[in-house]
This record gives C-alpha cells, sequence and structure tokens, in this order.
C-alpha cells in the first residue's frame, strides 16, 4: 500500500511543476555536482547497470512495484524504471540491488522527477 | 561461483501462488531472506529459490502477503549427503579411495632432470638413486637438502642443484660447471707454450724473452715466450720471470663431408602398425600383441605417463609403439648440388671446431676424388691467440 500511495503523490507533483524541474535542479543536486560526489549515494539514485539487452543490475532500488514476465516495474529514486521484454526472471535480489535477466526490448522512466 | 556456493549450501525451490508475488519479493528481500531466480510461471504463479535458513523464515510473510507457499524440490549437497547418509558401504569407499590416493600420492613416480648436458641422463640418475632418489622411494623419507650435498660431493661436474619434491614428481635442476684454466698466480715464475700448433703471425712478450719469431711453424707444447731472462755478462746465469703477453697465430680447422650422388631416401608409404601397452607399476603389459610385419620401418615410442595436474603423476603409463612403413628410394641428385650440400656440411662441421675467440680469416674448399667417390673437404684459416702459461719446472 505503501508503495502505490508514493507513486501517487509523485505523479501529481511531477504534473505541475514539470517545466520547472527541468530548468532548475535542486540546490542539493548542484552542490553534489560541484563536488563531484556519486550521486547514488547522496542523492538515493539508482545505478542501472546493463549487459547487452539480457541483463540489468539495478543497485539501491525501493522495491518491486509489478511483476510478469513480460513487464516488470521497479520502484526508484529517480521513479519508477518499467523493463518490458520477454522472459523477464528475477535472478537475484537483495535489499540494495535487484539482477533481473531475460529479453529486454524497452527501458522506460515513469514519472521521472 | 554464487551458484556453486548455493549448491554447497543447499537451497529449495519454492512455488508461490497468490495475488501479491510483488510484494512477497520485497519482503523477503528487506527481511534478507535470500532469493535468487524467481520466475512468473502463469499469473498470480512463481517460482523461487531460497536458502534453507530462509525458508524457515517464510512463514509469516506468506501469512502477511496472502501468499500460498509450496516446497517444489530440496537441492543441494546437504541433500545429497542427507539421502546418502544410511550408505555406509558408500562412504567406506569414498574413505578408502582418498586414503589410496593418499597412499599412493606419498611415493615418488617420476624423476625429472633438466639442465644437465654434458651429464648423462644415466649418470645423474645413478647418482640421485645413490642418495635415495628415485621412483618408487617414499617421498617423505626423503630430505632434499642432504641430496643436494651428496650430489654435489659426487659429481665434480656439477656448480648447482636444486632438488624439490612436487606432488609425485621430483625435480632436479642443475648447472654444469665450466673447467677452470689453470691459472699461474703472478709471483710465480712461467712460460708461454703453445696450445696448439699453428703458424706464428705476431708475438708481444709483456715479460721475457720471446722464443719464436713471426713465420715461425709452432708444435703444440713449444715454448713461445719464455720466462727465463739470461742475465747480463754471465755465460748461463739467467733469472726467472713471470712470462706474460699475446701469441697471435694462424691455424687450421679442416672438417670433410663425402659427396653423395645416389641418396637414398626413406619415404613413409603411410601405412603404420600401432602396438598398446599399459605400464602398471612399472611392469609392462601389452595389450593387444600385434607384430610388426614390415620390411622398411621406423619405430616411434610414444610413453605417456598418466598424471593429475603436472605434478601428481600416477604410477599408470600408456606405451604407443608405432611401426610406420618406409620405403627407401634412390634418388637421383645432381653433382653441382651434391657437391654443394658436402660442402656446407663440411664447412658446418668445420665451423663446431673453431674456438669462440679465433677470428676465420680465410676458408679453402676443395674436392677429393679417390676411387670413384667425392669427399669435400673444408679448410678454415684462423688467427687466435695460442698462448697458455705454464710453471717452468712444474707441468
Amino acid at each position: 500500500m505503501a508503495v502505490k500511495s508514493s507513486k501517487k503523490n509523485r505523479r501529481s507533483a511531477a504534473g505541475k511543476d514539470d517545466k520547472e524541474e527541468i530548468v532548475k535542479k535542486g540546490a542539493k543536486e548542484r552542490f553534489v555536482e560541484m563536488l563531484e560526489l556519486p550521486k547514488e549515494l547522496v542523492l538515493d539514485r539508482p545505478k542501472l547497470t546493463m549487459v547487452g539487452n539480457c541483463d540489468i543490475m539495478i543497485e539501491n532500488y525501493k522495491g518491486v512495484a509489478e511483476y510478469s514476465s513480460d513487464r516488470l516495474r521497479i520502484n526508484t529514486g529517480s521513479g519508477i524504471v518499467r523493463i518490458v521484454g520477454t522472459g523477464l526472471i528475477i535472478r537475484e535480489i537483495t535489499s540494495e540491488d535487484i539482477i533481473v535477466s531475460g529479453t529486454i526490448h524497452t527501458l522506460e522512466f515513469v514519472n521521472a522527477g | 561461483m554464487f551458484r556453486l556456493w548455493n549448491y554447497l549450501r543447499g537451497y529449495v525451490i519454492i512455488i508461490v501462488e497468490g495475488y501479491f508475488i510483488e510484494k512477497f519479493i520485497n519482503i523477503c528481500a528487506k527481511r534478507r531472506i535470500q532469493l535468487w531466480d524467481c520466475r512468473i510461471q502463469k499469473q498470480y504463479l512463481a517460482t523461487m529459490r531460497m536458502s534453507v535458513k530462509g525458508f524457515r523464515l517464510i512463514r509469516p510473510v506468506a501469512r502477511k502477503t496472502g501468499c500460498k507457499v509450496r516446497l517444489l524440490k530440496k537441492t543441494g549437497l546437504p541433500f545429497v549427503f542427507n539421502k546418502y547418509r544410511r550408505r555406509r558401504a558408500f562412504f567406506a569407499g569414498a574413505l578408502l579411495f582418498l586414503i589410496l590416493i593418499n597412499f599412493l600420492a606419498s611415493f615418488i613416480w617420476s624423476v625429472e632432470i633438466s639442465g644437465n648436458k654434458e651429464l648423462e641422463q644415466s649418470v645423474m640418475e645413478e647418482a640421485l638413486a645413490e642418495n635415495g632418489i628415485r621412483t618408487g622411494v617414499f617421498k617423505y623419507r626423503i630430505d632434499t637438502d642432504r641430496a643436494v650435498t651428496g650430489m654435489m660431493l659426487r659429481l665434480e661436474k656439477l656448480a648447482w642443484i636444486s632438488i624439490n619434491i612436487k606432488g609425485t614428481k621430483v625435480k632436479v635442476d642443475i648447472r654444469e660447471r665450466k673447467n677452470m684454466p689453470e691459472i699461474v698466480p703472478r709471483d710465480i715464475p712461467c712460460d708461454i707454450i703453445a696450445r696448439k700448433d699453428g703458424i706464428i703471425r705476431q708475438v708481444i712478450a709483456k715479460e721475457g724473452i720471446e722464443a719464436v719469431a713471426e713465420g715461425d711453424t709452432v708444435k703444440k707444447g713449444q715454448i713461445l715466450i719464455s720466462g727465463k731472462i739470461p742475465l747480463k755478462g754471465g755465460d748461463d746465469g739467467s733469472r726467472l720471470a713471470h712470462a706474460m703477453g699475446t701469441v697471435k697465430a694462424r691455424t687450421w680447422y679442416e672438417a670433410q663431408a663425402p659427396v653423395i650422388l645416389d641418396k637414398a631416401e626413406r619415404l613413409r608409404t603411410g601405412r603404420y602398425i600401432t602396438d598398446n601397452s599399459l605400464v602398471l607399476f612399472s611392469r609392462e603389459i601389452d595389450l593387444f600383441k600385434k607384430k610388426n610385419r614390415f620390411q622398411d620401418y621406423s619405430v616411434s615410442r610414444n610413453v605417456k605417463k598418466l598424471s593429475i595436474g603436472e605434478d601428481l603423476v600416477l604410477p599408470v603409463e600408456w606405451i604407443t609403439i608405432k611401426y610406420i612403413e618406409e620405403k627407401i628410394v634412390y634418388a637421383y641428385v645432381s653433382k653441382e648440388d651434391a657437391k654443394r650440400e658436402a660442402v656446407a656440411q663440411a664447412y658446418d662441421k668445420a665451423l663446431e671446431q673453431v674456438p669462440d675467440e679465433a677470428d676465420v680469416v680465410e676458408r679453402i674448399d676443395r674436392f677429393i676424388e679417390e676411387d670413384g667417390s667425392i669427399t669435400a673437404s673444408v679448410t678454415l684459416e684462423c688467427i687466435e691467440d695460442i698462448g697458455m702459461s705454464k710453471r717452468i719446472g712444474g707441468n
């Protein structure tokens, strides 16, 4: 339930000030960029590593929102990562990272914010 | 690596059925229950793998998410062991196997000698055997330090030796000593004598009296620079000195090779017989007993020692003897070609005799014809220092 409500919040927020987000970066982000700190740690962003179109590893994810053999949505600090493909399996899952295998067709960030 | 580790620890394959499989996965991940190979089989049904420890913690998660969890299969080494727990003979056999392997591996099954050039293999083997290193010896009895000392005392030619036991193999690496030239100490009087025959080209005496002049023919052992310096005024009184200097002389090295006109060539016909035999604990067992039935043939013998890795040699050998049929063909070679080849051979042979420090100044090729056969002869004229110190009065 917690996952759903946060998703809703984000969607509404993103809808309102969509343009502003693109033009203006947050002070924290600018600070991080200036000091060249790793964003995935400081800003809680996910780190995605893909090997061809068959493997993807997402570090620093938040949770699995939807899972079927051809669609996978993963909640992250940069919104929802949607993976569409065929024969998707979760090869490994721990509290920090998730490795998905299968044939990946598209990778999408939904409601990035 | 991860997979192998999981197999060694043992894991379970489970079926999870329910509406909130994602939630089930999330909670498992948050609770640090190890989970992998998660596959959706059909809607609301997934299979996944899980550690045994994780499986014990799954019940509250299943209840919370309303999923039904069923155990499909237990896999991994612990379960395999569990299955065969009652089979005593199996374990006894496994144990026996380990003991036997260990027992057999505590003997030396091969001795590898490397680095010997002039020392013959058989001499080395004999010397090693005297120091307790040979095949079939219990390896923990070998004292390599003592064997090294023994070898150094036994073989004068050795400059350095290392003996290492690796698995069932003894690796012996040696370096040979070069014979030391005799050096006469500076304060002892000596002559300089000829090391070999030659014609003197140049004599430079730093100390002592020149006993030969340019153009003289000298024999081996002849005094070139004398250490006996006659005293001025005196008739037969002389002072003894340590003669020094260089004596350059022309020397000749000659070698011959026959010119072969009808060269017999052995051509392989492509037919062969292979005979395999097995050697167990140095006893040869001929497996197939095939006899050689060719007239002209060559034999190749191939010994293969069975070994685990490179160092653990087992007492099993496989010998393949190959009899290869050959046909002798007399090929006609033109006179020029035959001569050229003979000259090249003779030249190589002559060059082998020339010492490193000599300079080759001229080469003379000749052909000697003698009752129908021709011999090529190559003479190399060199200039080299033929002087050698020798104590006066000594030998």
